[in-house]
């Protein structure tokens, strides 16, 4: 026992004790390999998995670096067979590795010949390779590339991709950072991407995705498809990048359902491209168009599943990820592993405030009880509509009212999921709506009424989830959400933690119906946060508003 | 052979006769000579000749003679000390036949023959302690020069000699049977090499091995060998020293060796010899000529050395091991946790069946071989047990109770104790389950399977000592070392080649799945494993703390033990562990994400408590447990109420107890026992609160136990229909409820089945009588009646009760008595009053032998029976035709 602040579990998670000494030491020590799952206030858990593993392999580290990390904080001895363990994982990766051959173009080889012949007898496997060179080296279609590593990594032999990158069509791109800087973590989020070659970087909403994106062009230098999930998003991007890079609004097209412009930094919505007609992908010439040096897609933990297998085409293209999570509901975590590239940078949340660079959240849950005939009525809901029933009764309106007259003058969110409660919403609270149907310029208008303070409360649907930027919001209000949605629940906070020009404190309010299937929800969508430093207080809605909830 | 006898007569006839004077005659006499510490020497190292304890010293040669006693005690000894053996078994120096003139020794002692098989300077130096040993246990005798190797480990040790040397010349000539050499053809091979010719065959094989003992002759005469005769003698060199040749036309080569005796026919069958396994043997002279006057073609006189693969720093392999220790002893814990809520059956053929082997295994979240270690350790601990009911399943055994209440460490020493001398071997478990890829290999049952744990066939008797050597090697090497495997598996074959041979031989004669890799590496690589499972040995190094249980076991080596004995040692384990394990803590940390974690073992009520009020989520170092409103409701099931839950975990947290947790536990108390259930057979409803309040109150209504539920109801465990006769015996006019509520409706228990069919009747008697039979039935009537009016002729009847009801029938039999016929005329009369029609009377005889006379009208005969109208019972019956006494028809008057 050397009191190390460390312990490391059966079930490979590892528990490190934040108020210990060498914490920091040991948070870096274990970053590279593993995941940090709950970052609580006491007891960080991360967990050892293959993929973490292979991160770090991908990243430069070695099992013995690893083992040597776990030894030396672990407060416990370290079980033998764990360390084994890792080792051996670690050790699967590399001994495939895609490579460019002089005259064979792209072949996989393996330093380690049964696991090349294992691999080879997989059914997964035969119909994407060709010819076998020599008893090591086997051909590999260049169009194969992604479906390969895909492949590979279900088999649990990831292959390394030495093949390298083309350099596309050279454009200049520079940062112009008069009067402002990379944060650090950006710079060092930029070149932990470049040194990798392609990547995901990990970093909390409004930390600032959009310069490490802006970053990694500057160091390509080349034309560039950043791919993003709607359409105020895509104007984001522009007006951000035309604000802090050399680039001018000429030469940024957008790619949306209303303009089809390609230019050298062309910015496309998941919508477009994932529109399907007549079962095929029209807007799939867009990766072809150009030759592209740099794909970045935003947001990738929502990446649509027919954006990996189009990525999976794109292997050799550089690649660069950005999302606050790697937490995907739908569990492809691999695939972005396999197909866009390993984490290559990530920086918990909690440490990002601490340094100042977004505001910290005090997060409410105030639970409201139904009245009698709400519950009643509840209860004899059909099972499909008993959401939908909770998440927009009376008496949740009425304190999301009252919250909202609480927190008058302060630029105030309204966020929830039904269009009917949220008009309802809307009415009584005096707010516009923002919701699918809303016009963008109608919605950019608001936008800028909400960021001059002209405005101070907006309703918005689930429209608004992703890459709004509302600099000043510093209440937001959540009614209703997509059910359990812990990702949901991330980007929701998000909105408010920008840092606020007072360093005023962000309230994060999820007013959510007693005893009912609200509730659970709620609490799944929670942990996420809990789980990641945001301790929600859970308050009675009558305690809260000092008074009873009739009006 | 000679005849050597270990008996304690003074006139045996094996008494060397080379001895000295003042040497022992006997290996009795031998050990009389010894002092009281080397019988005790003896004894402590050969503890099979103390069962039973024997009678004299005499007994006790006799004794240690036996086949099973040497054996066993050659099973004892290092490398070296058997090769001794082995060399000392081959020496020319075997006790010459009795009778037998001087031995050509007479002037070499034997113990300089020994040096020669033996040759080198290390052999040399370690000679005499080999001696000493084979000589403390009895295995070697005799005066100093002349060592006597005992006659029954000569016999094991030559048939077939480990060596590879066959018998001397003599001896292959004398067993060579029907292929005995002739008086002529042993002075043709004289002459052949060179040898003046001699008188008798014993002179000319005396010369001939006096030739092959001389080095020098022996090269001069090799050297004029023809091409392919030294291959020949090369390829029987180093044993086994039988070949198959053909003796009717050897080749040349072989035809010029067996002119020499330089090969000698056996006398065996070609394929199926009976005495020796070829048909030429290679003599022992000839053969120790050729090696160089060697008796092994590797000699290993000293020891090979363990390796040391690696080197850790001691506090790195205690805190290792301790901390599979504390892994250990959770392990068993929940494994008995486990069994002692859902008891696994007992397979009829005794042990524990696949499935349930791989529910636990699933279960405790590890591969099968490793639970079914953990199941055996906690078998040999002896803390579960089979509990030999009628539906027999695995339990925890009372000690196990005792175990519980025992600190960590004593814990772990108890299973490690219990380890270290088990003979049973949990890793063939794991080698059979087909699960493993190697499955087949070793041989299994039908169904591909191994032994079952728990189950018979696990026990390996060598496996304690090659535990205990294993770890006592591992002892001496410096702290923080571990071994090189292979090294070690060497060393350990070295110390005791022998071992485990015997018990693999008996394993494999039961049929049990071994075989494949020799038994002992087996033994040892799975001791290794178990060790560093159970923490003996962290990284492959011995643990610290692990010493005083080899040193106590060093000095008394294997072998049953007292119990107090083993207390100490456990004690002494106990003490020496516990400062490596973690102390319990008696705080948690709480978390907002509703988490709770104990950064290492917790003390056991804190954690047995918290185990109910929070689910567990991981294990390891530390403990990390989850609050849900569903582990809040089971504590709260408890019986404890939301405040002593917040008092425990104000207690026992090291922070603040964060306000969801709070939270959390307040909403579950609130809604716990919100709704009540209960079991009531029936109730009464009323909805005036005084009148139930009445009821209650009477006492005559505390037979049905009422209890109020609510100011309108009372429920009551007697069923509805006593509950309302007795409200109605009190007064009351209650009316019954459906349970739709409806009134029902009094009516007179009207019991109903559900439709039936009737029985289907099973007619015993004769069927009813049809048409034909009426008729005859009829007739009969008539003919009684004419019989009735019949004149009386004979006596009164003395057996017709109806006499006094009717008039006696009117044709008495002829004499008087009952009609008596023969068989024949009886059914000749039936048959054609059946015919006719007409009566008949008979003598019957029913079953309680009453006979009596009837007057009967025939219907039918038919399988032994009369069926007819009887007019004496005015119905119809039937009569056995056996029961008949005779017929006679009734004549009309």
């Amino acid at each position: 026992m050397n009191g190390g602040p460390l312990i490391v579990q059966s079930d490979k998670t590892l528990l490190l004790e934040v108020d210990h000494e060498l914490a920091e030491a040991c948070r870096r020590a274990i970053a590279p390999f593993a995941e940090l799952e709950r970052a609580p206030e006491h007891m960080h858990t991360y967990r050892v998995t293959p993929l973490g593993l292979w991160n770090a392999r991908a990243a430069g580290h070695d099992a013995e670096q690893v083992v040597d990390a776990l030894v030396e904080y672990a407060r416990y001895p370290v079980p033998h067979a764990l360390l084994v363990d890792i080792a051996e994982t670690m050790a699967r990766y590399g001994r495939l590795a895609l490579s460019k051959h002089p005259t064979h173009g792209l072949v996989l080889e393996s330093s380690d010949r049964p696991v090349l012949e294992e691999v080879l007898r997989s059914k997964k496997i035969q119909p994407l390779v060709g010819e076998r060179i020599d008893p090591d080296t086997v051909v590999v279609h260049p169009s194969e590339r992604g479906q390969i590593k895909q492949a590979l990594l279900k088999l649990g032999w990831p292959a390394e991709d030495l093949a390298g990158y083309v350099d596309g069509e050279a454009h200049r791109i520079a940062l112009e950072e008069d009067g402002w800087a990379l944060r650090p973590y950006q710079q060092q989020a930029v070149e932990g991407f470049w040194h990798g070659g392609s990547g995901v970087v990990v970093l909390p909403c409004g930390a600032g995705k959009t310069l490490v994106g802006a970053g990694s062009m500057a160091k390509a230098q080349a034309t560039t498809l950043i791919l993003v999930t709607n359409t105020v998003s895509a104007r984001q991007w522009k007006h951000e990048l035309v604000r802090r890079t050399s680039l001018t609004e000429e030469e940024i097209g957008e790619y949306s359902g209303t303009k089809k412009e390609i230019r050298p930094v062309t910015i496309a919505t998941y919508q477009v491209i994932t529109t399907k007609r007549k079962g095929v992908y029209p807007h799939l010439e867009l990766f072809d168009s150009r030759d592209w040096g740099l794909i970045v897609y935003d947001e990738v933990h929502l990446l649509p599943a027919p954006v990996f297998k189009f990525t999976a085409d794109l292997q050799a293209r550089r690649r660069l990820g950005l999302t606050a999570t790697l937490v995907r509901e739908d569990g492809r975590e691999s695939d972005v592993f396999s197909l866009i590239g390993p984490k290559r940078f990530d920086a918990p949340w909690k440490e990002i405030e601490n340094q100042g660079y977004i505001a910290p959240a005090d997060c409410v849950e105030v639970r409201v009880s139904l009245t009698d005939s709400e519950r009643l009525a509840y209860a004899t809901a059909e099972p499909e509509e008993k959401y939908r029933f909770c998440a927009t009764t009376d008496s949740k309106r009425r304190v999301t009212e009252a919250l909202v007259r609480r927190h008058a003058g302060e630029q105030t969110l309204v966020i929830g999921q039904y269009i009917d409660q949220l008009d309802e919403l809307g009415e009584h609270i005096g707010a516009p709506v923002i919701k699918g149907d809303t016009s963008n310029a109608q919605r950019e208008k608001l936008f800028d009424a909400f960021r001059a303070g002209e405005l101070s409360c907006l309703v918005v649907s689930k429209v608004a989830n992703f890459s709004i930027d509302l600099p000043e919001a510093t209440v937001a209000i959540q009614v209703s959400g997509t059910f359990g949605s812990r990702q949901e629940e991330a980007q929701r906070l998000g909105r408010v933690l920008r840092p606020k020009a007072d360093g005023h404190e962000a309230r994060f309010y999820s007013v959510v119906a007693r005893d009912t299937i609200d509730q659970d929800f709620a609490a799944h969508r929670q942990r996420f946060l809990a789980e990641q430093g945001y301790a929600y207080r859970i308050v009675d809605s009558v305690d809260l508003l000092g008074e009873p909830d009739e009006v | 052979m000679s005849s050597e006898q270990n008996g304690g007569s003074p006139s045996q006839p094996d008494a060397p006769p080379d001895a000295p004077a003042s040497g022992p005659r006997t290996l009795a006499e031998d050990l009389r000579a010894r002092d009281d510490s080397a019988l005790a020497a003896l004894l402590r190292a050969r503890p099979d000749l103390l069962s039973p304890v024997p009678g004299d010293l005499t007994q006790l040669a006799t004794r240690a003679g036996t086949r099973a006693s040497v054996v066993r005690a050659l099973e004892q000894l290092d490398q070296f000390t058997l090769q001794t053996a082995e060399a000392l078994a081959v020496t020319p120096a075997a006790p010459p036949p009795s009778g037998g003139g001087r031995p050509r020794q007479g002037t070499t002692a034997v113990r300089e023959a020994l040096a020669e098989l033996l040759p080198g300077e290390e052999a040399a130096e370690r000679l005499p302690q080999a001696l000493a040993e084979l000589r403390a246990r009895a295995l070697v005798w005799g005066p100093a020069q002349h060592p006597r190797l005992l006659r029954t480990a000569r016999e094991l040790l030559t048939s077939p000699s480990p060596t590879g040397l066959g018998p001397a010349l003599v001896e292959v000539v004398a067993a060579a049977g029907p292929a005995k050499p002739s008086p002529s053809r042993l002075q043709e091979m004289l002459a052949r090499v060179g040898l003046p010719g001699t008188h008798d065959p014993v002179s000319a094989l005396s010369a001939l091995t006096a030739l092959f003992n001389d080095s020098e002759r022996m090269a001069a005469l090799l050297a004029e060998a023809p091409e392919g005769a030294e291959a020949v003698l090369r390829k029987l060199e180093w044993g086994p020293p039988y070949g198959a040749v053909d003796l009717e036309a050897p080749s040349p080569p072989v035809a010029w060796l067996l002119d020499r005796a330089l090969l000698v026919p056996t006398g065996a069958e070609p394929g199926g010899g009976q005495s020796a396994p070829g048909s030429v043997v290679l003599p022992r002279e000839v053969a120790l000529q050729l090696r160089g006057g060697r008796a092994h073609r590797v000699l290993e006189p000293t020891a090979p050395p363990v390796a040391v693969a690696r080197t850790y720093q001691a506090p790195t392999v205690d805190a290792t091991a301790a901390g599979q220790a504390m892994t250990a002893v959770a392990t068993v814990e929940e494994l008995l946790g486990r069994w002692e809520a859902e008891p696994p059956p007992v397979l009829r053929a005794g042990g524990l069946g696949v499935r349930d082997l791989k529910r636990t295994a699933a279960a405790l979240d590890l591969p099968e071989p490793a639970a079914a270690f953990w199941i055996e350790l906690a078998y040999a601990a002896g803390l579960v047990a089979s509990d030999g009911e009628v539906d027999e399943a695995y339990a925890p055994t009372p000690a196990y109770d005792e175990w519980l209440r025992a600190t960590p460490a004593e814990r772990w020493a108890t299973l490690v104790v219990a380890w270290y001398r088990a003979t049973r071997t949990a890793g063939l478990v794991g080698e059979g389950h087909p699960a493993l890829e190697r499955g087949r290999e070793w041989g299994k049952d039908a169904r591909g399977r191994g032994p079952a744990p728990l189950g018979p066939g696990l026990d390996r008797s060598p496996a304690p000592e090659v535990r205990q050597r294993a770890l006592r090697l591992l002892a001496e090497l410096a702290p923080g070392s571990a071994p090189d495997r292979d090294t070690l598996r060497e060393r350990l074959r070295w110390e005791r080649p022998l071992l485990g041979n015997r018990a693999a031989a008996r394993a494999t004669e039961q049929g049990a799945a071994d075989g494949g890799q020799e038994l002992r590496t087996r033994l040892l690589n799975w001791a290794l494993d178990e060790a560093e499972t159970l923490g003996v040995t962290g990284r492959g190094a011995l643990a610290s703390y692990v010493r005083p249980l080899v040193d106590a076991e060093a000095e008394e080596p294997h072998g049953p033990r007292a119990s107090q004995e083993t207390d100490t040692t456990r004690a002494a384990v106990a003490q020496a562990l516990a400062p490596h394990l973690p102390e319990p803590l008696s705080e948690v940390l709480l978390q907002a994400d509703l988490t709770a974690v104990a950064p290492g073992p917790l003390e056991r009520d804190l954690a047995a408590f918290l185990g109910v009020l929070a689910d567990v989520e991981s294990k390891g170092g530390a403990t990390v447990y989850r609050f849900t409103p569903e582990s809040v409701r089971r504590a709260l099931d408890t019986g404890r109420t939301a405040a002593d839950l917040h008092a425990f975990l104000d207690a026992h947290s090291s922070t603040p107890v964060p306000q969801p947790l709070t939270y959390l536990i307040d909403d579950v108390a609130r809604r716990h026992g919100q709704l009540r259930v209960g079991a009531a057979s029936s109730y009464v409803r009323c909805d005036d609160d005084a009148l139930l309040a009445e009821i209650l109150a009477d006492r005559r209504s505390a037979p049905l136990r009422l209890r109020k539920l609510a100011p309108t109801v009372l429920a009551s465990p007697a069923p509805p229909d006593q509950l309302l006769a007795r409200l109605r015996e009190m007064g009351y006019a209650p009316a019954a409820e459906s349970a739709e509520g409806d009134v029902l409706l009094a009516r007179a228990a009207a019991h109903r089945t559900p439709p039936r069919t009737a029985p289907e009747p099973v007619p015993e008697g004769p069927p009813a009588p049809d048409s034909a039979l009426l008729t005859a039935a009829v007739r009969a009537i008539r003919a009684g009646d004419h019989a009735a009016t019949l004149p009386l002729s004979a006596g009164p009847d003395r057996q017709a009760p109806w006499a006094d009801r009717r008039k006696a029938p009117s044709a008495p039999p002829p004499e008087g008595g009952l009609p008596r016929t023969v068989m024949a005329e009886t059914l000749a009369t039936m048959q054609s009053a059946t015919l006719s029609g007409t009566a008949v009377w008979i003598g019957y005889v029913n079953a309680d032998g009453a006979a009596s006379q009837r007057v009967i009208a025939p219907v039918k005969v038919e399988g032994g029976f009369v069926t007819g109208y009887d007019h004496t019972a005015d119905e119809v019956r039937t009569y056995p035709l056996h029961r008949i006494t005779g017929a006679a028809e009734v004549t009309e008057a």
